[in-house]
């Protein structure tokens, strides 16, 4: 039997250990390929400054995240820059494109707070940020110097410009606050191009602009305001927050703003008052500065205080001095205050410059009178500001234009009110009163007095005042009078009536409409009067014509008319009439004893009283209705007729005892009639 | 050189174990008293020795360029390779501990490449070492090449011991497994080495 040897396979003189190599080769190999293939793409950046930053091991951050990390770290052409290559893994490479930022984060220690505490211990990172679309990655940038404050692609908000008069207040990252909500941050301050203010980018979240229309007003909100002024002593303080930190608030102060475009540009205003009140007012705070001299102290005037015109705050005092003025004898001091006047706070228009508003000025002075004039601002402090007054009756003056440093306004006199210049003021209107004169009135008028007193007419009057009487003692007997009581008792029933009518009538909404006819006749008497200036002409044209007349000519026909009546009374006749007098008083005092004898005088009494019951009764009906009292009046001037009428009559002598029998009768019906009114008083206003 | 005429086992037709010693006749396939396989000489050793010596080869490359300790502390995150670390003790003045990382690390292993190389090529020739010499020089190799897993151990307890979470850790890289994997491979092919066949006319 042939035994066979086993066939030998091409790799039996192998050893199967060659698998080991061979499998670790290809798993180094395998692992190599990974390693490169994964490697991510490499980008450089630039900075000026590259502390904290070390190859292989500062990471690159996107949004926290880290996707790569610091490779090399090397010098640009001519050491100028500092490059940094970073390999950033792939996904995310295609996203860095021209839009992507660079900076350094390192740890930051300020007033506003520790930013970058992590990397205090982690060193030093990159931060990148860059937009959601992949349009062409680059592999070159620039580094940011300083961390972007502002929202980048991936915030949604806006950017606008913010301009301030200085920056000292505000640093970079301040929060920009709407209603003490933060709505956004404020980039770092930069001067602009002519170095006058300090513009800062704020930028604004989204929904948050919103908020911001061409109406809103920014001020600054930093810290806490005191301002011890003219109107006392004012503290505001803001969050403990914004004390530290600072920041900017906005408001849209009025409505109907236009929507805002990114970029532009807003004024920032020192304070809230001022952004409010800006609303009224240009933007524009061009100054025009002149200078004001008073005579008198200054005292409690200072530097800041307020000027105003016609209460408005215009502008305020820059500067407070004195100097001499004058030579020799006349030297005097003076002392001048310099003003400036906002521009734009006097209503000019909004490219008026400093010219337009010294020509209104100007204008002012001359034709309204304006003066600078002295006004106490507060009782309290004492403090005082400057009034732009409007003195149509001030002596003329003009702006001393050639004046040195600035124009010169004309002044008034100080309008204090505090309170020695207010007694004063009354110590000063009682010296002016003219009590001599009233003095010298008074005596002239007793002086009068007396050469009436002594005149003999005068002396004569007692007696006509007798006769007077007894032609009235005649009236009153007469039977009409005694008719009156009946019908004034029938006039009060008509006047009843009257009431009911008015009553029913609506009298009263008829008064309300004359009324209204009134105010408006009124009105168009005002509108009328207008035409006054032409109607006081007419007067005084007529008033001439009168003072034109034969005054002379009058007086002497009266002083004729009184020479003829004292010639009459010179006469024998004049000289019997107080025989006659005499001897009527006679009788007049017999008939006064028969009177008496009769008891007619007591009549009288309870017929008068009972008659003044009645009266006061008609009193009241009376003040209800002036109508009523108007008839009465109509009335009065027919019983006066009537009166006049009796008067004359020739018989009143000679019937005197008739008469007498009559007053008796009609005292009693008086009496009767005033004891019924008295038992029902209304009886008279009834009518029963 | 020396005593070509000493009587081998080979030469006298018999097969030795290598384990235990004994010697069996010529077709005696397993040691009777150990159980080791016999074979007067191994035709496929000196593979045996080049593929371990290639894998030990390839996988320390690795563990050269790769990190061997990954340090993270608070304020510090570091990679160190072995020849990296070697020089940054250096440049600390850690002369002593630098010089012993030095000589275990990268002088042995590469020490032991080359002794292993030189022995495999020059086993049938003596022109550079003489048989007693290539045969202390295996002896040597085989000895020292578990010394070379200091480093390893050194990671490893690293490891294990700075763990505090936050404030410091160290894990060990890819280098410390190729290295640990570098080391068991040429003890293998050293291993493998058949020091009868120096002593082979």
């Amino acid at each position: 039997m042939q035994i066979r040897p086993a066939r030998q396979r091409w790799w039996h003189p192998l050893s199967p250990v060659w698998l080991v190599p061979l499998v670790a080769l290809v798993a180094a190999l395998g692992v190599a390929w990974q390693s490169y293939a994964g490697r991510g793409e490499l980008i450089t950046i630039s900075f000026q400054n590259a502390s904290g930053i070390e190859a292989g091991q500062t990471p690159l951050k996107f949004r926290d995240v880290t996707i790569g990390v610091v490779e090399q770290v090397n010098f640009g052409a001519g050491l100028s820059e500092v490059l940094v290559n970073v390999r950033v893994s792939k996904d995310v490479a295609p996203y860095i494109d021209a839009g992507a930022e660079f900076w350094v984060v390192r740890p930051e220690v300020s007033v506003r707070g520790v930013t970058g505490l992590d990397t205090v211990l982690s060193g030093a990172f990159i931060a990148g940020r860059w937009d959601s679309d992949s349009s062409g990655a680059r592999s070159r940038f620039t580094g940011l110097e300083m961390p972007p404050m502002l929202g980048g692609p991936d915030q949604t908000g806006m950017v606008v410009a913010l301009k301030l008069r200085d920056g000292n207040q505000i640093s970079a990252g301040a929060p920009i606050l709407y209603r003490g909500i933060e709505v956004g941050a404020v980039g770092a301050p930069r001067l602009d191009e002519d170095g006058e203010s300090v513009l800062i980018d704020a930028f604004i979240e989204a929904p948050y602009t919103e908020r911001l229309t061409s109406a809103s007003r920014f001020w600054d909100a930093s810290g806490f305001d005191v301002s011890i002024g003219a109107s006392g002593v004012e503290l505001d303080v803001k969050s403990l927050a914004s004390l530290i930190e600072g920041g900017i608030s906005f408001d849209t102060v009025v409505s109907g703003g236009n929507p805002v475009n990114p970029g532009d540009s807003f004024e920032v205003y020192p304070d809230e008052q001022a952004a409010r009140d800006s609303v009224f007012t240009r933007s524009s705070d061009a100054i025009l500065p002149v200078s004001v001299v008073f005579d008198g102290s200054v005292s409690g005037l200072t530097v800041g205080a307020e000027v105003r015109f016609r209460g408005l705050r215009v502008g305020q005092v820059t500067d407070l001095g004195a100097y001499v003025e004058g030579e020799g004898a006349d030297r005097r001091v003076r002392l001048r205050a310099n003003l400036e006047l906002q521009i734009g706070k006097l209503g000019l228009g909004d490219d008026a410059g400093p010219e337009e508003a010294m020509d209104l000025l100007g204008t002012f002075v001359q034709t309204n009178g304006l003066r600078a004039r002295l006004t106490t601002a507060s009782i309290l402090t004492g403090g005082l500001l400057v009034d732009l007054v409007e003195l149509p009756d001030a002596a003329p003056a003009t702006i001393l234009m050639d004046a040195e440093p600035y124009p010169e306004l004309p002044t008034a006199e100080a309008a204090l009110s505090d309170f020695s210049a207010t007694s004063q003021g009354v110590f000063e209107r009682i010296n002016a009163l003219p009590v001599e004169e009233l003095m010298q009135a008074a005596i002239d008028a007793l002086d009068s007095f007396r050469a009436i007193a002594a005149d003999p007419a005068t002396r004569r009057v007692p007696e006509a005042a007798v006769s007077l009487l007894d032609d009235t003692r005649a009236l009153v007997t007469s039977d009409d009078v005694a008719a009156i009581p009946a019908e004034v008792r029938a006039i009060a029933a008509s006047a009843r009536e009257i009431l009911d009518k008015i009553e029913e009538g609506q009298a009263v909404e008829n008064l309300i409409a004359a009324i209204g006819r009134a105010d408006r006749a009124l009105t168009s008497f005002e509108t009328a009067s207008t035409d006054f200036p032409a109607i006081t002409a007419e007067v005084r044209s007529i008033a001439e014509k009168v003072d034109g007349l034969a005054m002379e000519e009058l007086l002497a026909s009266a002083d004729r008319l009184l020479n003829s009546a004292d010639a009459l009374i010179g006469t024998e006749e004049a000289r019997e009439l107080p025989a006659s007098f005499n001897a009527a008083l006679e009788e007049v005092t017999v008939f006064l004893a028969q009177v008496r004898a009769g008891g007619a005088i007591e009549r009288a009494n309870s017929a008068i009283s009972a008659a003044e019951a009645a009266a006061n009764s008609i009193n009241e009906a009376a003040q209800s209705l002036p109508d009523l009292s108007e008839r009465m009046s109509g009335l009065v001037v027919n019983a006066d007729g009537v009166i006049a009428g009796y008067g004359e009559r020739s018989r009143f002598n000679t019937e005197l005892m008739s008469v007498l029998r009559d007053i008796q009768a009609a005292a009693d019906a008086v009496t009767a009639l005033a004891r019924t009114i008295e038992r029902n008083p209304n009886s008279l206003i009834l009518g029963r | 050189m020396t005593a070509p005429a000493t009587p081998t086992a080979r030469s006298a037709g018999l097969i030795a174990c290598t384990r235990c010693g004994r010697v069996f006749g010529p077709d005696t396939e397993l040691c009777s008293r150990c159980g080791a396989p016999l074979a007067s000489r191994d035709p496929r050793a000196l593979q045996r020795v080049w593929a371990w010596w290639l894998a030990g080869l390839v996988v320390y490359i690795p563990a050269n360029i790769y990190p061997m300790l990954i340090t993270r502390t608070l304020t510090y995150s570091g990679e160190g390779t072995i020849l990296g670390g070697v020089i940054e003790l250096f440049g600390h003045g850690d002369f002593f501990v630098a010089l012993v990382v030095f000589t275990a690390s990268i002088l042995i292993p590469v020490g032991k490449f080359m002794a292993i190389a030189f022995l495999a090529l020059s086993i049938r020739d003596h022109r550079f070492m003489d048989e007693h010499a290539q045969h202390r020089l295996h002896a040597v190799v085989e000895f020292i090449g578990r010394w070379s897993m200091i480093d390893v151990f050194v990671v490893a307890i690293l490891a294990s011991l700075v763990r505090f979470d936050a404030v410091a850790t160290i894990n060990p890289g890819i280098a410390a497994v190729s290295f640990a994997l570098s080391v068991a491979f040429t003890m293998l092919s050293a291993q493998s080495f058949d020091p009868r066949q120096i002593w082979d006319e």
